[in-house]
């Protein structure tokens, strides 16, 4: 089913969003499937708390908040710290995310290697291949990937590759990216939505 | 060996360091390793309270650890609730054991270990618990590799609630069996050392499993064959022996 027949991967109204008290809200929005949407806004405008309430990280205090019921939702977080020692190999973080390993040669160099003993642009690399093929063999699902500000840490060794990785996706995948940083956007060519705009609608 | 008379307590013992050296890794890869303390602590309470009012100490001493895990399941304080915890359970026990006669005795076992006392119970408990172990390898991976991800999230299916409450129990009964069989100290050592001495060597998940089982069981067999011509209590030697294991292995992984 072309991504336009279906209905929208993400609708909210009127939702106000935080964790244990409302941070964020009254927002109102619908994310079509198949979207690719980048949400800009300043630190602290609320973009990683609603990844989160998509992911069910974060709580809906009111209003509609309805990711698509058959949405397979994945996210890179902005950070993820790596203990020491950190015995688990490439593969092992492909197997624990339930992805299935890219071609790209990049990524594939990387899956023999300890993960704390990658750079953090590798480790970077790394977890999001894993988030783009999470779940990646199943055509038949409705796919929400969620990328929370995924050129930090990127050097320029693996930047252009991350890119490549991101626009691989399918189209039919719905794409949903936080970023502060307007040269990595342009180059994934995303529709740009101030996160403002979607505020204290009526 | 000195004759048949040590064949069942060895088997007991290698079986039981195997289980306590993989729920080590399980709970090292969970960063839980404070919580390990606490159920072992609290399971030796249970034994020492089954021995006052003369019931079995298996089932006692199960859910009183079971109940401790299950309530450090519920919070996300993952140091001081469980140290916390498990000096109550410590001050329990003394208590206990300045009280009664009896639990003094229960205590002191609970502490020194009783491995050369296992009998056939003890031995078919471990058997029983690692074929069930066999069984469960599948399940105690998925979960173990998806407790890494967060804070990213997965689209892979997440493990069911079945398979997440049958990892806390076969937790619960492995280390339970161990204190009770090895003493608690000796089951923490080979529940916490071997792990991270092999966290340090090892490639990968499989690396890591593979070298904890190593240094384990180079731990009980040295172990082993230091305290009984020594005439020396085979616990606190096995505690030593662990801890050297382990630090070697970080040494040796400082020098590759």
């Amino acid at each position: 089913m072309p991504p336009e027949a279906l209905p929208p991967i993400l609708s909210a109204r009127s939702a106000r969003l935080g964790f244990d008290r409302p941070v964020i809200g009254p927002l109102t929005l619908e994310i079509p499937a198949g979207a690719r949407w980048a949400l800009t806004g300043p630190n602290g405008a609320g973009k990683s708390l609603l990844l989160k309430a998509i992911t069910g990280q974060a709580r809906v205090h009111g209003g509609l908040f309805q990711p698509a019921p058959a949405a397979r939702i994945s996210l890179l977080a902005q950070d993820h710290h790596r203990p020491q020692p950190w015995p688990l190999s490439g593969h092992d973080w492909f197997r624990a995310m339930g992805a299935t390993t890219p071609a790209h040669a990049g990524v594939r160099a990387l899956l023999d290697r300890r993960l704390d003993r990658l750079s953090g642009g590798q480790w970077q690399l790394l977890r999001l291949a894993a988030v783009l093929n999470s779940h990646a063999d199943d055509a038949s699902s409705q796919r929400l990937i969620l990328l929370d500000e995924p050129a930090n840490h990127l050097d320029a060794e693996v930047r252009s590759d991350a890119i490549e990785l991101i626009k691989t996706v399918p189209t039919q995948t719905t794409l949903l990216i936080t970023s502060h940083d307007d040269a990595f956007l342009r180059a994934l060519e995303l529709e740009i939505h101030p996160l403002a705009e979607y505020l204290d609608a009526r | 060996m000195p004759g048949d008379l040590l064949l069942i307590p060895f088997l007991a013992g290698v079986l039981i360091t195997i289980l306590l050296a993989l729920a080590g890794a399980g709970l090292f890869l969970r960063g839980s390793v404070w919580q390990a303390l606490a159920l072992g602590q609290w399971a030796a309470v249970g034994g020492v309270f089954a021995s006052i009012l003369h019931w079995p100490v298996l089932p006692v001493a199960l859910l009183l650890g079971g109940g401790v895990m299950a309530l450090l399941q519920r919070s996300r304080e993952r140091e001081r609730l469980p140290l916390a915890v498990f000096l109550a359970g410590l001050a329990a026990v003394t208590l206990l054991a300045a009280n009664f006669a009896q639990a003094s005795l229960a205590a002191a076992a609970w502490a020194e270990g009783q491995l050369y006392f296992a009998g056939p119970g003890e031995l078919q408990a471990a058997v029983g618990l690692a074929l069930l172990t066999v069984l469960m390898i599948p399940v105690l991976r998925r979960i173990w590799l998806h407790a890494q991800i967060a804070p990213d999230v997965a689209a892979a299916s997440t493990p069911v609630l079945w398979q997440r409450l049958g990892e806390i129990v076969w937790l619960v009964a492995a280390i339970v069996l161990g204190s009770m069989v090895l003493g608690l100290p000796a089951a923490l050592a080979t529940l916490l050392l071997p792990a991270w001495g092999a966290a340090w060597l090892a490639r990968n998940l499989t690396g890591l499993l593979l070298w904890t089982q190593g240094i384990a069981m180079v731990g009980f067999l040295t172990a082993w064959a230091i305290s009984l011509p020594l005439d020396q209590p085979f616990a606190p030697v096995l505690v030593l022996v662990n801890v050297v294991l382990a630090l070697g292995a970080r040494i040796a992984a400082m020098l590759r």
